[in-house]
């Protein structure tokens, strides 16, 4: 009995076929024809004149793609250094022995990243108003704070932490949630036994046991921070804020994009904002790689 | 362990044969049954296989049929709905009595926006004849004249006479490079709306006002603070550094623009600065007369209805608007012309636009030319226009009708219409250019700066805040210059690969 002829030698690339051809499509060939673009300018994708490395040699003078970094990276800075601490002490609350309803806790805390970001915008736009918003208007009632003061026009992306903030420090909570629940009780207990404090077990035990948790949570919020684009854009009306201030990487990406019709310098922007992922990422490893070792 | 398992094939388990060599009919069969491809697909496709292959079969039979049944017969997109209702009826009596037959299509503005821009940019279907406000139609003429997606109008427009009909400041926004692409749906000239029991219970006679500094003297009263919280208990006008319309449009007001009429960049004009100037001192510091209460916001219409604020700078569109949103002002509120800014100086202003292009796709000119009349010409459409919209006509021989003097219980029986038309003809002229948008937002970034320089500085004269302002305008053109420079399709005779 031949057991081959039920599965052939083209057998797995048959099943694989689907992916690959998918994967050429719309992947590699868009890679590909999009660094090819990065060296044109576009009127769309019919008109285009080639310019080299004009795209990028523009970029690194264009100070609004410099802004629009620096923007970006204050929102990186926010989310890793406010949202992902939060989070952490919320996980820290929800895992002591004896909490009541933490079920309960976990779903209220994980809720607001069910909501989509268009919709957080939405909510977070009368919220932020002048004079009529429910911030100044409870401010004021509490504090006397000035009902005109402007935070979507002059501290744009402290608007946009504590937008994101709402958002997602639930979400990274249930990581580090199911981290600490893995963490070896028998080994705090050890370092209980030997005298240790609360704030040396977390700082001895708890946090090199989630530490690739911990490593992979602030790899995907630096990564989603830098894609940054339907908050601010709804939060500010379809625009990037006074004097810009609002205005991130994929944000200017998809204006010179789509609103202004160059493909080839929005191409660049994008190639840009990949390489500085991958700089970040492999960084970032790095440096995790060290602590282990 | 991925590797453990995996490095081997021997740990997947042997699969029975499918096919049974020695109870096939026939050798040839059987060497047909045994072929390779012919056990996998008989492998694959499990009952689950088939009903995927079913329904992807299925649902391309959907697809198919849908896509054949489109109407036969013209396109056209519009953006705005009060439009689309106005244009039914005629539309049903043009396909009653006229070939061929008009579907009209309403979509959102920000639709209508990306499926033109994605049309004319990659040459994907749009309607024959697409109906665009200023801000979506200039993203038109970013490229080379010959890859404008609308059909160039300039001869026929001509030929026909509608040079002349139309009022002509309503071309510019539609014109790029000298050439027309868009039939004027308005004119849209500005005056001044305010609270006119508020100003009349103060004793304030507006005949008297005919510069924005007389404005403010007049009715510096209303902002006391009568109810002793600090603050003036309303602001006397709705103008704020975020609203980039109200800034052009008092920046065209003063004469000033973004663009010259050959569409140069003119951003560092001195008019320009004097205009960002003065509004700086409008916003802050002592002499603070303004207020942030944005249309089409819950918030702005509150503080308009509060009486927060005085006045408000009102196009003819925004006369419906306000009374859709805001009943409760009805008989409260006055027009006036704007107030100037020098003695003798011009009155109104514009703010918005609309037009009416044929895609240069369509398979029809002819027919999408004459629709484009047929609608925009008519003066039972100009009637509607007025009736329910407040907007004006642009052309000139309909502004003798009488419906355009009919009194408005809103205005306190002023006849709006009337006093549009008076202004409509001192209208400045815009230009189409595909960075006017860009560009005001650069001013807005300008004036903000401005107003954080003269907090800082404690600065809160025109005179003292000039020097400033042209430095930011200054930035402001160098950076539009730097884009427009760089657009090499924009350029005399310059045309893309294609």
């Amino acid at each position: 009995m031949n057991t081959i002829v039920g599965r052939s030698r083209w057998t797995p690339l048959l099943f694989l076929a689907p992916f690959i051809v998918t994967f050429l499509l719309f992947t590699a060939y868009p890679l590909v024809q999009s660094v090819n673009l990065s060296m044109h300018q576009t009127y769309g994708p019919k008109t285009s004149t080639f310019v080299g490395s004009g795209n990028f040699t523009q970029l690194f003078s264009d100070p609004l793609f410099w802004k629009a970094l620096s923007n970006t990276f204050l929102f990186a800075l926010g989310s890793v250094f406010l949202q992902l601490p939060l989070s952490l002490g919320l996980a820290l609350l929800l895992d002591r022995p004896g909490v009541r309803g933490r079920l309960l806790f976990r779903l209220i805390y994980f809720s607001p990243s069910l909501a989509g970001i268009v919709f957080v915008a939405l909510l977070f736009g009368p919220i932020f108003e002048k004079n009529t918003g429910l911030l100044n208007v409870w401010l004021n009632s509490w504090i006397g704070f000035d009902l005109e003061f402007p935070w979507m026009e002059r501290h744009v992306m402290t608007g946009l932490i504590v937008a994101g903030m709402w958002m997602y420090v639930g979400f990274n909570m249930v990581y580090f949630l199911a981290a600490l629940q893995n963490v070896d009780r028998s080994i705090e207990e050890a370092a209980l036994v030997d005298g240790a404090g609360p704030w040396q077990r977390f700082r001895h035990v708890t946090v090199p046991a989630i530490r690739p948790v911990a490593g992979f949570v602030v790899l995907l919020s630096i990564i989603g921070s830098f894609q940054l684009f339907e908050l601010p854009f709804v939060l500010l009306n379809n625009t990037a804020g006074p004097d810009n201030r609002g205005l991130t990487v994929v944000m200017y990406l998809y204006q010179t994009g789509f609103e202004v019709g160059d493909l080839g310098y929005a191409s660049a922007i994008g190639w840009s904002l990949a390489i500085l992922l991958m700089i970040l990422a492999v960084g970032l490893r790095l440096v995790l790689q060290r602590y282990e070792d | 362990m991925f590797t453990l398992l995996f490095r081997s094939g021997d740990y997947l388990p042997p699969l029975p044969p499918i096919v049974d060599p020695e109870k096939s009919p026939s050798a040839a069969s059987d060497e047909l049954l045994r072929s390779p491809m012919a056990t996998t697909v008989r492998a694959a496709l499990s009952p689950g296989g088939w009903v995927i292959v079913l329904l992807a079969g299925l649902s391309t039979l959907f697809v198919m049929a849908r896509a054949g049944t489109s109407r036969a017969g013209l396109d056209m997109w519009v953006f705005a709905r009060p439009h689309h209702e106005m244009y039914l009826p005629n539309v049903e009596s043009w396909n009653a009595n006229q070939d061929p037959d008009l579907n009209l299509y309403l979509l959102s503005l920000p639709a209508l926006e990306r499926r033109m821009s994605s049309g004319f940019l990659s040459d994907t279907p749009v309607a024959d004849l697409i109906e665009a406000d200023v801000r979506v139609a200039s993203r038109a003429f970013t490229g080379p004249l010959k890859d404008v997606g609308f059909l160039d109008l300039t001869d026929r427009i001509r030929e026909s006479g509608i040079d002349e009909e139309i009022n002509p400041p309503s071309f510019t926004p539609w014109t790029s490079r000298g050439r027309i692409f868009g039939l004027p749906h308005d004119v849209h000239p500005v005056m001044l709306a305010y609270r006119a029991d508020l100003v009349e219970a103060a004793g304030i006679d507006v005949t008297a006002i005919e510069t924005w500094d007389d404005f403010i003297r007049a009715m510096s009263p209303l902002m006391a603070d009568e109810d002793g919280d600090g603050r003036p208990d309303r602001y006397l006008l709705n103008v704020w550094e975020t609203q980039i319309d109200t800034i052009e449009a008092f920046i065209l007001q003063a004469g000033g623009g973004y663009f010259d009429e050959q569409e140069r960049v003119a951003i560092n004009s001195e008019i320009n600065a004097k205009v960002i100037a003065t509004i700086a001192t409008w916003i802050t510091g002592p002499g603070r007369i303004a207020v942030d209460a944005q249309e089409f916001t819950a918030s702005g219409n509150r503080l308009k209805l509060e009486g927060f604020v005085v006045a408000s700078i009102m196009p003819d569109w925004l006369g419906g608007v306000w009374k859709h949103d805001m009943g409760d002002l009805s008989g409260k509120v006055k027009l006036m012309p704007l107030p100037a800014w020098e003695p003798g100086g011009r009155r109104t202003t514009v703010w918005g636009g609309t037009m009416l292009g044929i895609a240069r796709s369509t398979q029809d000119p002819e027919a999408a030319w004459e629709i484009a009349k047929h609608l925009y010409l008519s003066e039972d459409l100009a009637r509607q226009l007025y009736e329910s919209n407040g907007i004006i006509s642009p052309i000139r021989r309909l502004w003798s009708r009488d419906f355009y003097d009919v009194p408005d219980d809103f205005f306190q029986g002023q006849a709006p219409g009337r006093m549009y038309i008076e202004l409509a003809p001192s209208v400045p002229r815009r230009t189409s250019s595909p960075f006017n948008q860009i560009a005001k937002e650069r001013v807005r970034d300008a004036l903000t700066r401005l107003r954080e320089y003269a907090e800082k500085e404690q600065l809160f004269t025109v005179e003292a805040l000039l020097p400033e302002a042209r430095s930011q305008l200054e930035a402001a053109h160098a950076d539009i210059q730097l884009r427009v420079d760089r657009n090499m399709f924009l350029k005399d005779g310059a045309e893309g690969q294609r």
